[in-house]
């Protein structure tokens, strides 16, 4: 066996299709995921550049402070070197050789220490003018106090020499109080930088945090408005309205529910009217076959009626016989006329044309009907029917046709040599009527299903009780088309009371 | 002699009215739709004419309905009963054509005898 030569896997071009779907209208989901992947990064961009300033402003301010702190070294270191300097020209035993070695070893140190001095203030135009001013106040007492002292000859008046020192040592403290006052004023630069810097963080992630409430808060009002065009769909649908299709659109959920819920009212829709379609069928097959039988009912019915006429000719046997004819033919009117109510009240058109009428004289027929076969099977029925009666507003036939539903159901469940009871009083702008058989009940969980179509109970006696189980059905129709109302109630063992409510005319 | 003209489309229908109403003791003429019926009505001369007309509601060719409006549309007055196995629907619109009356399938005869008796006596 071999498996059979494909083709190879073309492409969908479903595929394409959902692609640019997915980028012109991409999903929720997506979105979302978007929507926190741009937060993310935002907010991450924001504190890595704000923390990066942070540190960056920190090591300037270490860098500078050093700076600072070795200018003011070097500066101390001055002012130590020029008072060495002092010191020697000052040593016991005047002028010599030790002096002058002592005042060279000074100088050199000046030197070193201005070196060290000019290096560090080169980035520092205020330091490298003090600094100038110092060299030259040094050079200057140089000059003019050590050499004249060193040479000993013309020494410096003692108010010359101070006031010569005292520029050198003024210069000296003017470059450290400055450094001091650099570090300060830096201190508060970098204080008031990293405040800055600090509002400008926090006033990124809060203008980050504002856009993605923006963004979802658009995102949710994209979903709102199909989302409560789909509510609305449904209401309408609920309503009974099986036209009802909501428009689609919005992120693919909604579009993808709208298509769904549309699809399923179209369903609901083809479901209904195919069920329409059936229950018309139906009722158009009662309706015909009600009326095709009645054709070959009249022929039986009236043949047997012609033979009857001449039951002076039949033998006893054959006229039992006709008459179980004639009586089947009338079952079978019976069964026809229950069915096409039936069929019409399904359809809707089973109309009531009420007047006021008496009760009296529709009791009386309806009695008068069931009378062969209650006295048939040795039963008894009792009519009450209260005096002074208003009248029913009720199409006499339609409630006559009720009582023998219900007194030939009673009939059918009531033993032999049982009792029947049929009672009429008025209550309050209604008739009350009750018809009471003596037969087995019916047992409670029974009671909901009595006015249903075809029941006839389960037990065997009912169903050997025979009947279309049309009847009941068909008299609470009738009950309800006039307005009334019909309920049942039973103890079992000892029979069940149905009982009619209808409209009286006053 | 009453004569009485029948339409129905079946036979055993037109047997079982023959027999019933001659019994009964009237004249039967019988037509199987409502064209027949028509032309047997233009036909009979003024001593044969139906004294009363059964039609049955739906007949092929002409129902007993159309037969009656076309009827009643010429100014002819003679008694029409209509036959209907629909029972109450036909009844309502045999009554706005003019029918005289109205008896649904099976038929009680005890019922349309009185009721012919009534409208024959009246002619």
């Amino acid at each position: 066996v071999s498996a059979p030569a494909g083709t190879p896997p073309a492409a969908s071009p479903g595929v394409v299709d959902r692609l640019r779907r997915g980028l012109t209208n991409p999903s929720l989901a997506t979105r979302m995921r978007i929507g926190f992947g741009v937060l993310l990064v935002l907010l991450a961009c924001v504190t890595i550049v704000g923390v990066g300033r942070l540190f960056d402003l920190r090591r300037d301010f270490e860098d500078q402070t050093s700076q600072s702190f070795q200018l003011e070294l070097a500066a101390e270191r001055l002012r130590s070197a020029f008072i060495l300097q002092q010191s020697a020209l000052r040593r016991p035993g005047g002028p010599g050789v030790a002096a002058g070695r002592a005042y060279r070893e000074a100088t050199a140190l000046t030197a070193d220490a201005t070196r060290a001095a000019r290096s560090l203030a080169a980035s520092d135009p205020v330091a490298r003018r003090l600094l100038d001013q110092r060299v030259e106040a040094d050079a200057r007492w140089r000059e003019l106090i050590a050499k004249p002292i060193l040479r000993d000859r013309d020494p410096p008046t003692p108010a010359r020499e101070r006031r010569l020192a005292r520029a050198a040592l003024d210069a000296d403290a003017a470059l450290i109080e400055g450094q001091r006052d650099a570090r300060e004023s830096q201190r508060e630069e970098v204080r008031s930088d990293t405040r800055t810097t600090v509002l400008l963080v926090l006033a990124g992630l809060v203008a980050s945090l504002l856009a993605a409430v923006l963004a979802f808060s658009g995102l949710v009002n994209s979903m709102s408005e199909p989302l409560s065009r789909l509510v609305g769909g449904a209401r309408r649908l609920a309503g009974g309205d099986l036209e009802a299709r909501v428009e689609v659109g919005g992120p693919e959920e909604t579009e993808v529910l709208g298509r769904a819920f549309n699809e399923m009212a179209a369903e609901l829709q083809r479901t209904f009217s195919e069920r329409q379609r059936v229950e018309k069928m139906k009722d158009e097959f009662l309706a015909t076959v009600s009326h095709e039988l009645r054709t070959p009912v009249t022929a039986v019915k009236g043949f047997a009626e012609l033979l009857m006429m001449e039951r002076g000719h039949l033998t006893p046997d054959q006229r039992e016989n006709v008459e179980t004819i004639l009586r089947s033919s009338e079952q079978l009117t019976g069964l026809l006329n229950d069915l096409l109510d039936m069929a019409r009240s399904d359809a809707g058109r089973l109309e009531i044309h009420a007047r006021a009428c008496e009760l009296a004289p529709i009791v009386d027929e309806a009695a008068r009907q069931i009378a062969p076969r209650i006295r048939e099977k040795g039963q008894r029925l009792d009519l009450e029917v209260e005096d002074g009666l208003p009248q029913l507003h009720a199409e006499p036939n339609r409630i006559e046709q009720v009582l023998t539903n219900l007194l030939t159901n009673a009939h059918k469940f009531t033993p032999v040599g049982g009792q029947i009871a049929l009672n009429a009083r008025g209550d309050d702008g209604w008739i009350e009527l009750e018809v009471t058989d003596s037969g087995p009940g019916i047992p409670p969980s029974e009671l909901p299903r009595v006015f249903d179509r075809f029941w006839r109970g389960d037990d065997s006696a009912s169903q050997a009780a025979g009947g279309t189980g049309l009847g009941l059905p068909i008299a609470r129709s009738l009950v309800e088309l006039h307005g009334g109302t019909i309920r049942v109630t039973s103890t079992p063992g000892k029979g069940a009371t149905f009982r009619l409510r209808l409209p009286s005319a006053s | 002699m009453t004569r009485i003209l029948v339409a129905d489309d079946s036979e055993t229908i037109l047997l079982l009215f023959r027999k019933r109403l001659e019994h009964a003791g009237y004249d039967v003429i019988t037509a199987t739709n409502g064209e027949e019926a028509l032309a047997a009505l233009a036909a009979a001369g003024p001593t044969g004419r139906p004294d009363l007309v059964l039609l049955d509601a739906m007949m092929p060719a002409k129902s007993g309905l159309e037969a009656l409006a076309e009827l009643r549309g010429s100014g002819d007055r003679t008694p029409v009963v209509i036959v209907s196995a629909h029972p109450g629907t036909d009844a309502e619109r045999a009554q706005e054509l003019g029918a005289d009356g109205y008896v649904a399938k099976p038929i009680d005869w005890d019922d349309l005898l009185a009721r012919i008796r009534d409208l024959t006596a009246a002619a």
